[in-house]
């Protein structure tokens, strides 16, 4: 888990402080093709880190979590294309309304688990699909919403990048701290043992709500952004098609790791634009990736590295004993 | 349109028409999940590899018996795929937790769905009934086709022979006792992997025949994977994962929200299939006639 020692979170930091800088750097010697694609994955990457908040620190195994985008998305065209608001006021909807959502929907699904808990928030999800599909006159149906407008200063591609990385850096230290607070180590107790974190005197169903309503609201952030950034929301965002993309990145990259979903975002989008200029057949690979790493790597690219450097650690150190 | 005693008939016909495929399907993912505590996402993929089977088979050979042949080949072909996957992927992951599983069978349908695209194409195809089964009967003073009545048959009989399967045979006993305690079972000395293969193989079975028995209903193409599998993932779970006659009542039950849904309300039918669900969910998590989850 993310924390441990005091000199591994202040090396932590700095690695954070590097990449932050590189993050704003990296523009400035790439193509315009590489911005679009970085504004895309920085935008996955705050999706799929609130996945992670539920998934990988709760414990609890979401297919939903399309919704909560979805509807962030959808709040942000609505709400700038129909009714004329400031962008700012999409943005500051679009968490809400997902978090309103959330906390009811979570609040249902609490009453179910493992298995059961992944059903209903699947079919929870697949209602609102319908609903915004079918449901023409506000949502547009299978159309979707096209042109959503965006302020003159996020006229740029590079502008975009920027502020995609501002708010998405703001959300991660936001869950950040979220994830090391005393209610973050409750919900970790919750997950590794719910009977005697219940010992313990904490309502595990009251903290596991308020994780999964704290996770729809970034997801709702993010998928404000996304409308934004695409410029549409359609319905094909709360598919359940796309709530297994948190899930196959958080897994990807490692879901017991801070940055593991963030890691897995961009191994997502690079493999996927690797494969399209090259086979019509994206979903095959990725299908087969999938596969074999559930398969062989149930701990994600960063477990995986993590691991191997605790091995070489140990090795150097003359340990003859892998932890 | 006139709500006359016919057409209430001919929409109770049509929702059984759809309930029997529901219920085929349906009966496979619930068995499966049922004794390997799986639910597997492939399952649609199966039932459209049958129907492209069965349009293979039907366009291939041609003739009078070619539809009877696929009806043999095409559940036999996608039991084989069955087996392969049981073999290759499930095996090895029956110890691990639910979400690998989910995620192991839903990266089958991302692989099943561009074979089928590289080996059949993207366009649609359509067989029609078999001549002995074309024409239709009179129902209520309205015609209706006899092939619908010969899926509805077809589905009673295999509920039969699911009982019989379940309650009259040796591997039924086992399979029971699987269900039941399968580290018990092992423990006296049964081989559960093989238990584990047939199930599975029998599930894939039955996904083929109902992609056989669906082909002549409408036109078969992609896509036709993720839609059944949510319908039967709908039915099995409102019915109880891992029950038969919660499949049948939700078979029922969901072909009947389909036919007088989508004559009534269409817009709304396919939301009220999923509010069912989501209010079953919440009242009885583990479904109408299924058990709770130990």
């Amino acid at each position: 888990m993310a924390g441990g020692s005091n000199s591994v979170w202040r090396s932590g930091w700095l690695w954070a402080g590097l990449a932050v800088v590189g993050l704003a750097l990296y523009p400035q010697f790439v193509s315009r093709y590489y911005i679009v694609l970085s504004t895309e994955v920085v935008i996955l990457a705050l999706l799929a880190t609130s996945y992670n908040l539920i998934f990988g620190y709760g414990g609890m195994v979401s297919f939903g979590h399309a919704a909560f985008f979805g509807l962030g998305a959808y709040a942000m065209a609505i709400l700038t294309k129909h009714y004329g608001n400031p962008m700012l006021v999409g943005l500051l909807a679009a968490p809400v309304i997902a978090a309103a959502f959330a906390f009811v929907i979570g609040w249902f699904c609490m009453r179910t688990i493992r298995l059961y808990f992944a059903l209903l928030s699947l079919a929870f999800a697949q209602l609102l699909y319908v609903i915004v599909f079918q449901w023409y006159e506000f949502t547009g149906g299978s159309d979707g919403i096209q042109g959503v407008p965006r302020p003159e200063i996020l006229a740029s591609h590079a502008s975009n990048y920027y502020f995609a990385l501002a708010v998405t850096i703001l959300c991660m230290l936001v869950m950040w701290f979220i994830v090391n607070s005393p209610f973050g180590w409750s919900l970790r107790a919750i997950r590794e043992n719910t009977q005697r974190s219940q010992f313990l005197g904490i309502n595990d169903r009251f903290y596991k709500v308020i994780a999964f309503t704290i996770a729809g609201a970034f997801a709702g952030v993010a998928g404000g952004l996304y409308a934004l950034f695409q410029k549409w929301a359609d319905p094909e965002l709360l598919f359940w098609t796309t709530s297994a993309n948190p899930v196959l990145m958080s897994i990807l990259g490692g879901m017991f790791n801070f940055v593991g979903p963030s890691v897995g975002a961009v191994a997502f989008v690079a493999l996927r634009e690797i494969i399209k200029v090259r086979t019509d057949y994206w979903p095959l690979v990725l299908g087969l990736v999938l596969l074999t790493l559930v398969l062989v790597l149930p701990g994600g690219i960063v477990g995986f590295v993590a691991e191997k450097a605790r091995y070489l650690r140990s090795a150097t150190k003359g340990g003859t004993q892998a932890p | 349109m006139t709500w006359d005693i016919g057409t209430v008939i001919l929409l109770i016909m049509a929702g059984l028409t759809r309930a029997s495929i529901l219920f085929i399907v349906a009966a496979g993912l619930t068995l499966v999940f049922g004794v390997l505590r799986v639910i597997n996402m492939a399952h649609g993929s199966l039932y459209m590899i049958g129907a492209f089977v069965a349009a293979s088979v039907i366009q291939g050979v041609g003739g009078a018996g070619s539809f009877w042949l696929a009806l043999v080949a095409a559940p036999l072909a996608v039991g084989l795929v069955g087996a392969v996957i049981e073999f290759g992927v499930l095996r090895r992951i029956y110890q691990a937790e639910h979400v690998v599983q989910l995620l192991a069978t839903y990266a089958l349908i991302l692989i099943f769905d561009d074979l089928v695209k590289m080996i059949w194409g993207a366009e649609y195809k359509s067989v029609s009934a078999p001549a002995a089964l074309a024409g239709s009967l009179s129902i209520g003073g309205r015609p209706f086709p006899v092939y619908n009545l010969f899926v509805i048959a077809w589905a009673l009989i295999l509920a039969a022979a699911l009982w019989l399967l379940i309650y009259r045979t040796g591997l039924g006993r086992l399979i029971r006792a699987a269900v039941e305690d399968s580290e018990m079972l092992e423990a006296l000395g049964v081989n559960i992997p093989r238990i584990f293969s047939s199930v599975f193989i029998i599930g894939a079975f039955l996904a083929g025949l109902g992609g056989v028995l669906v082909a002549p209903l409408g036109s078969i193409g992609l896509g036709m994977d993720v839609s059944i599998l949510i319908e039967a993932f709908v039915v099995a779970v409102i019915g109880g994962l891992g029950s038969f006659p919660g499949a049948l009542l939700g078979a029922g039950i969901i072909g009947m929200m389909f036919s007088f849904g989508i004559t009534i309300a269409p817009r709304m039918a396919m939301a009220f299939v999923f509010l069912a669900m989501v209010i079953v969910l919440i009242i009885r998590p583990w479904g109408l006639f299924g058990e709770p989850e130990r």
